[in-house]
């Protein structure tokens, strides 16, 4: 126990003291920031003004109105261009030499079919940018309600009512307790949860892959292994970099909470003051912290047994490099099923099936703790199978190290690897 | 079952993949002694040692330490250990590593800290202490990681070929360091191929070849058992009077006619002073009747010259 300690000792100090580390840990919450805010600063600043065309072949003034609609607030401008419909292919034609020139982003045909059965058509430049469309589909909607209403006569300031938009708050429940947290601000929560957990797991079980490697071809293993048992310095090695993992970790959640508790820092990336100040990101509750580091260290430990595997059969970093794509496979096909499965039905089938699995409940687990209300025996039966997993793995991996540790020149094939798991 | 011996060997025997590299062997180390374990490459010598440290399992057999039951490992407090790969953490400092090596052995940090500055020091590496192991020499290294294996005064030292890769001046700073050991009491098991080395520095020594054992004992037995049977013949006019005489195979098992002078093995039970009152009584004129001390060099290639080609082959399925 104390060699294993000085073991992790050892890993953990050699680690910290690198420049990787320091830079790491500095850029990696700039990088999770920018992540976060660079959408939303794509979103509020838009981007470049668009202007688009409306020709209108209809036989009444409709266009004006689709014009001033989609003119409306946000940073399109549009002109309408009334058009006779024997002209209208040449008019087009020319519509789009002038998109080609950039000096149009494209034009909407409007006419009487519009109004009677919805039916309208934009070309431009920008078709594939969906949410342009989506802003354009969403006015001519609009424009298209309020003159089929105002043509039946409704009052005007009737329309003006009938148009006020909907706001609808979301609220979650939780074990019986309406509590304070915005179903968005959960998403986004459990998402940055998935991200966290999928960038951590996968960079310390490659961390711990390199360490393997890199005793072994430098040949200080026998010297390790004669004062030590492969499974203490596997042991060690493996708790090391992981401590160097939550270190890492804890040090990014202080910056973290600090970007929220001070909003105004958050500024220096360019988002308005207001954007950020309305962003709701909820109080994390002990238990999820709780039930994030569980799953993390379990799920690292499983991953970082199998990774230490891999690189005990390898004898060149280049080789494990190979080496090492069944398990990155194997931890990111769960992983993304994971994140798929609970941004369309958290409650699904697929998704529950996932977090009580254990290859993938390190990660699924934590985001539908969040997003969802989990039955304290779900949990606790998935934290027992990644338990049972784990040892069986651990056990495996260390079977693999034990005699791969002392192996050099080609990689064992699947055969091999068995008689490596039953010898002695 | 005695104190006498450090490291017992009884019937141990390992296989690698169809390969046998070592086959029911038996190796006794007395106490104080040096011991040199000899063999070409691919003899089985590395596996023997990985074995004694409880490296690798032997697959029959058993080993015993400092008259206990337990494995190297667990006594790795007590032996010092220099694999036949030399490895070290490049990245570490000097000083951290040499403490970090002892502190897995059990030897708490301050005494390890004390112990690695003062071998530095009387090894020449004083201002290197706090240097990465990088920075240094390939000798230097070399100096390092022979401290590792010496720093927590081990009782037991097992060094697999420590001479390989070294120059003439840190070949003679080991070999300092192995005598001055000696002389306080520990005991030392090294591996070797360099029969000159084994000569010098051994008490006592186990030949090996193809994973079985040749020949062990002490260095005076083994030349013993080989003494009086070489014998060195020069006569007047040829060797023409006593060729009968040389081809008798009750006599003479080996000849080599050098031409001035022929040198002969005697066989099995043969007296050499039979063969002195044949020459004599065959009117020969003798101008030289030497009856030679074999060096270890001679007595091992007798042994196993013949077998030590092709084990060389055999050498990458060992280690594979």
């Amino acid at each position: 126990m104390l060699k294993t300690w000085v073991v992790v000792k050892r890993e953990f100090l050699s680690r910290v003291r690198t420049k990787w580390f320091v830079v790491s840990t500095v850029l990696g919450p700039i990088l999770m920031a920018a992540l976060i805010f660079l959408p939303i600063l794509m979103a509020t600043s838009g981007g470049r003004e668009r202007s688009v065309a409306v020709v209108d072949v209809s036989s009444s003034d409709f266009g004006s109105r689709v014009a001033e609609m989609i003119a409306g607030p946000g940073t399109i401008s549009a002109v309408r261009l009334g058009v006779d419909v024997t002209d209208l292919e040449s008019a087009g034609d020319s519509l789009a030499e002038v998109v080609g020139l950039k000096r149009l982003d494209g034009f909407l045909i409007v006419s009487d079919e519009t109004l009677q059965d919805g039916r309208a058509e934009y070309r431009g430049s920008n078709v594939s940018t969906q949410m342009d469309m989506e802003v354009l589909r969403r006015r001519l909607r609009e424009a298209v309600l309020t003159e089929r209403l105002d043509r039946m006569g409704v009052d005007p300031a009737l329309v003006e009512q009938a148009r006020i938009p909907i706001e609808m708050r979301t609220v979650n429940i939780r074990g019986g307790e309406t509590t304070e947290e915005s179903g968005e601000a959960m998403f986004w929560l459990a998402y940055l949860m998935w991200f966290i957990l999928y960038m951590a797991i996968l960079l310390y079980g490659v961390q711990v892959m390199g360490a393997v490697v890199e005793e072994k071809t430098t040949r200080v293993v026998e010297v390790l292994v004669s004062s030590l048992r492969p499974f203490q310095l596997l042991a060690g090695k493996v708790i090391g970099v992981g401590a160097v993992g939550l270190f890492q970790l804890a040090l990014w959640a202080a910056a973290g909470r600090l970007l929220l508790t001070r909003r105004e820092l958050v500024t220096v990336f360019g988002v308005d003051q207001a954007v950020v100040q309305g962003l709701s990101l909820p109080d994390i509750p002990i238990a999820t912290i709780v039930v994030m580091l569980t799953y993390f260290v379990l799920g690292y430990f499983l991953y970082a047994a199998l990774f230490a595997a891999v690189a005990a059969t390898s004898s060149s970093e280049a080789e494990a490099r190979q080496a090492q794509a069944p398990v990155t496979i194997l931890f990111m096909i769960p992983a993304i099923l994971s994140l798929m499965s609970m941004i369309s039905e958290p409650d699904g089938t697929l998704f529950v099936t996932l977090t009580m699995v254990p290859l993938s409940s390190p990660i699924a687990m934590p985001g539908r703790w969040v997003v969802s209300d989990v039955p304290i025996t779900q949990l606790l039966a998935s934290v027992a199978l990644l338990i049972v997993a784990l040892v069986a793995v651990t056990w495996l991996a260390g079977r693999i190290y034990r005699v791969g540790i002392l192996m050099y020149g080609k990689r064992p094939g699947l055969g091999e690897l068995m008689r490596w798991v039953k010898a002695g | 079952m005695t104190d006498d011996f450090v490291v017992e060997v009884r019937g141990v025997t390992k296989t690698y993949a169809g390969h046998t590299a070592v086959r029911d062997l038996d190796l006794m180390v007395p106490r104080g002694s040096v011991y040199g374990l000899l063999g070409p490459n691919g003899a089985g010598k590395t596996t023997t040692i990985r074995m004694i440290m409880d490296i690798i399992a032997p697959d029959v057999g058993s080993i015993r330490l400092l008259g206990k039951d337990r494995s190297g490992r667990d006594l790795s407090h007590r032996i010092g250990y220099l694999p036949e790969e030399r490895g070290i953490y490049r990245k570490m400092k000097v000083l951290d590593l040499l403490v970090f090596l002892a502190r897995i052995k059990g030897v708490d940090s301050s005494a390890a800290k004390a112990g690695a500055t003062e071998w530095l020091e009387k090894l020449g590496l004083g201002d290197w202490v706090d240097k990465k192991v990088d920075d240094l020499s390939k000798g230097m290294q070399q100096k390092v990681q022979f401290i590792s294996t010496m720093l927590h005064e081990p009782e037991l030292v097992i060094l697999d070929e420590p001479f390989a890769g070294l120059d003439p001046v840190n070949t003679q700073v080991m070999k300092d360091v192995l005598v001055e050991l000696s002389r306080a009491g520990t005991t030392t098991l090294f591996s070797t191929h360099i029969l000159e080395q084994a000569e010098k520095l051994c008490d006592s020594v186990c030949i090996i070849a193809r994973g079985s054992k040749v020949l062990d004992g002490t260095v005076a037995e083994v030349k013993r058992g080989h003494s009086g049977r070489h014998v060195v013949v020069a006569v007047e006019r040829g060797f023409e009077s006593v060729r009968a005489l040389l081809n008798d195979p009750k006599l003479v098992a080996k000849s080599d006619n050098y031409g001035q002078y022929a040198e002969l093995e005697l066989a099995e039970g043969a007296d050499p002073q039979l063969l002195l009152r044949g020459l004599v009584n065959a009117g020969a004129a003798i101008t030289r009747f030497e009856i030679a001390e074999p060096t270890l060099n001679k007595v091992f290639i007798d042994l196993v010259g013949a077998e030590a080609a092709t084990a060389v082959a055999e050498e990458d399925l060992v280690s594979a």
